[in-house]
């Protein structure tokens, strides 16, 4: 009787230990040659970030270094903490919105990504942190409608929304409220008043389905999206210049930035233009491609800008 | 400020409480999500449990469907019912419902299996037959493990009817995801409190019902249910 | 409209030749999310029991309902706002995303843990003393053994459960199989959200057989808990 008490519990432990070790001994499993050092990389929750965030880390694994990601992480609001706490090292930044976020707002962004960027690092400076060279690549807010609207009230501009905003519905995410440019842009330099703002999400499916099932007319897009076409949306041109410069710039960790990493990243933001984004959307975004791959083929096509 | 003081704040802030985004309005959109899940999971759930329990048939499938039910993540229930339903209270309501069904289901054949064959016996002898001894006699004495179904599946939706905000819906959930998108923490601590306190009171309006609706004789007899399904957690 | 048609063109349910490309990242969603769990519930187990012991044994310290409060009330709380709040003490790690899924473990197997112990037979107990068991003896050799009926029980709704809840992690960057649900969403593409819905349900039916198995094994004199 004892016996088979103590096999009943010594196989019910071995059971648990199993599982455990066989689920943690695997995923621990190491690469065995030595690296240049460790870097997490982090991506905003939109497809483009992920893209941006690969690129940057594939060329760093490229180049010795070990990578972990953390892609999808969420808004700026949650990665930029997460790089100021030291538990990412990089991630793919805006310049005029990574400024108007480190300075609260004080609407210090121009149309100039230099400028934008000498200021912003200001800023980062004092958190331990630097924002590298920007790229000519850009992609910034956009409001588009469908084309329906664009038709019935002849619209161009957002300066042509103003006269009839009222009647409108808008759609963005949960940051919009207070998001420099976003909703308080859009009132400030366009006194814009939406009817009403259903908070969705930023640029993803939510917004999509509200344009098709009509729930909102006005909704805010990424200006280097691929599928706005596909979706029969229309991008309203920012006339009076609310949006900054919100070219790519990697924001790193002054701890990580060696002469090196800055070189491997500088390389790639060089040669990146605001088509390069957009065809690598379309390839996530309409073909479904991974977007570590859709990164991979671009590197290796530009030879990873050695 | 420590964060209890700022969730406090925020919750006694009368902004807070007026329009589309104030706390009567997700108050409102949650409980009328979880009503209309559990209300159409119910109509759907009962009359299958209740027959499959009375006539005795299918019995592995009823017991079993409530582990199935339990083992579908309802993260990706929703993201699924959004990809095919797409915005609105359409996705929500039925991906709730299909995590409202299961629990019922069991529990209204258990609730069935378990009434005392004397007593079917004694109700037979009375001259009772087929739907007057459903309805009569096994129904009655059912009643209190199917409410303690209807209990399960109606703090179960409540709860993740939270969820609904990850796919753009409406509800308390709203100010949780809101909150972490904007690291805004007294607005997600007031949207979990809230939650929590509105499923605790689903939890006890419901035994309060299930109290009103139960002859107390009968409360005595069904005093312990061994099989009867527990609180699950799936949000 | 042709947009819509475009989109749904190239995307049918499951699309087998991407899930054939993509079994190594599938796969590695499955470890982190086995690794998830497994997590969860040793954590919750390790402290359920001594909890769950304590409380039986020191009742002048009211533990039990203490406990059974305290827990109750963590698990009345949504998953999703206990990782958002957790991250600016915890960050963005496996701490987060465990510390409410041993919670939510505790409440489930301190409940089970006390049942079981509460359902020895108070003769088997006497017997026990009548050997001449010390305590700590009778709970190992006796007490233990006979509550294991519910504790395997309670690990089964546990891991079910946990499995389910993993997936919300993915909102800080874990998740297991929650990231390809996330992507799913995001990208509005159809098969890593279906392939992940699936092998959450077939881990969990899984999960639950070997753990049953295990019982069987264990506590081969009950067989129906």
């Amino acid at each position: 009787m004892n016996r088979r008490l103590g096999a009943g519990w010594l196989t019910a432990a071995a059971v648990v230990l199993l599982t455990v070790v066989a689920a943690c001994g695997s995923s621990g499993g190491g690469t065995g040659t030595a690296s240049k050092g460790t870097v997490t990389v982090a991506g905003f929750n939109f497809p483009e970030s992920s893209i941006l965030a690969e690129l940057y880390g594939e060329a760093l694994a490229h180049d010795g270094y070990s990578v972990n990601y953390k892609l999808n992480l969420g808004t700026r609001k949650v990665v930029a903490p997460a790089l100021q706490s030291g538990q990412i090292d990089i991630y793919p930044g805006y310049a005029a919105s990574e400024l108007e976020y480190y300075n609260n707002g004080a609407g210090e962004a121009t149309a100039d990504p230099a400028a934008t960027t000498a200021k912003l690092n200001t800023y980062l400076a004092k958190l331990n942190a630097e924002a590298l060279t920007p790229s000519q690549a850009f992609d910034g807010n956009a409001y588009a409608v469908t084309k329906a609207t664009a038709d019935k009230y002849n619209l161009k501009t957002l300066s042509d929304l103003t006269p009839i905003a009222g009647q409108l519905v808008f759609g963005a995410g949960p940051e919009c409220p207070t998001y420099k440019f976003c909703l308080p842009g859009l009132s400030s330099v366009y006194g814009l008043h939406f009817k009403q703002t259903l908070t969705l999400d930023t640029d993803g499916p939510a917004t999509r389905a509200a344009f098709k099932n009509g729930s909102i007319q006005v909704g805010l897009v990424f200006s280097s999206d691929a599928d706005l076409n596909a979706l029969g949306l229309v991008v309203l041109q920012d006339d009076k210049h609310m949006i900054a410069a919100d070219n790519v710039v990697p924001v790193v960790r002054t701890a990580i930035a060696t002469d090196e990493v800055k070189k491997v990243l500088n390389n790639i933001d060089a040669n990146l233009t605001t088509a390069d984004l957009v065809t690598m959307n379309g390839q996530v975004e309409l073909l479904h491609q991974d977007a570590d791959a859709v990164a991979s083929a671009y590197l290796q096509q530009h030879n990873y800008f050695a | 400020m420590s964060l209890l003081q700022a969730t406090w704040q925020w919750l006694t802030d009368p902004a807070h409480w007026q329009g589309i985004d104030g706390i009567p309005t997700r108050v409102g959109e949650q409980v009328h999500l979880s009503l209309e899940s559990v209300a159409i999971g119910a109509l759907i759930a009962l009359p299958v449990g209740i027959v499959l329990g009375h006539y005795g048939r299918f019995g592995n499938l009823a017991i079993n469907i409530s582990n199935v039910g339990r083992a579908v993540p309802s993260f990706g229930i929703l993201v699924i019912a959004f990809q095919v339903f797409g915005l609105g209270d359409v996705p929500i309501v039925i991906a709730l419902t299909a995590l409202a069904v299961p629990p019922m289901v069991t529990n209204s054949y258990v609730a069935l299996r378990e009434v005392d064959p004397d007593i079917k016996d004694a109700a037979r002898g009375m001259g009772y037959r087929g739907l007057a001894q459903l309805f009569r006699v096994e129904l009655p004495l059912a009643v209190p493990l199917i409410m303690a179904g209807i209990r399960t599946s109606a703090v179960q939706v409540v709860a993740t009817a939270t969820l609904a905000a990850l796919i753009a819906g409406g509800g308390l959930g709203r100010y949780i995801v809101d909150g972490l998108a904007r690291s805004d923490n007294p607005r997600t601590l007031a949207g979990a409190l809230l939650v929590a306190a509105l499923a605790l009171a689903t939890e006890l309006l419901l035994a309060g019902l299930e109290r009103a609706m139960v002859p107390r004789g009968i409360r005595l007899l069904a005093a312990s249910s061994p099989r009867k399904v527990g609180t699950f957690k799936t949000a | 409209m042709r947009g819509r048609v475009f989109l749904d063109i190239v995307d049918p349910w499951i699309n087998w030749t991407w899930l054939s490309t993509h079994i190594p990242y599938v796969l590695a969603a499955v470890q982190e999310h086995l690794t998830l769990t497994a997590i969860a519930l040793v954590g919750g187990l390790v402290i359920a029991l001594p909890l769950g012991i304590a409380a039986r044994r020191w009742t002048n310290l009211h533990l039990r309902p203490a406990v059974l409060t305290v827990f109750g009330a963590f698990y009345t709380i949504p998953s999703i706002a206990l990782f958002a709040l957790l991250i600016p003490y915890t960050g963005l790690g496996i701490l987060t995303a465990e510390i409410p899924l041993v919670g939510y473990n505790v409440l489930i197997l301190v409940r089970n843990v006390l049942v079981g112990l509460d359902s020895v037979p108070p003769d088997v107990l006497d017997a026990a003393d009548g050997m001449g068991y010390r305590p700590l003896a009778r709970l190992i050799r006796v007490e233990l053994p006979l509550a294991l009926p519910a504790i395997f029980a309670g690990l089964r709704v546990a891991t079910v459960s946990t499995i389910g809840i993993v997936t919300i992690t993915a909102v800080i960057g874990l998740g297991g199989l929650g990231q390809l649900i996330l992507r799913g969403l995001i990208e509005s593409f159809h098969t890593p959200l279906v392939v992940a819905t699936a092998l959450c349900i077939v881990l969990a039916f899984l999960a639950d057989l070997a753990i049953a198995l295990a019982q069987r094994l264990a506590v081969p004199w009950a067989r129906n808990p």
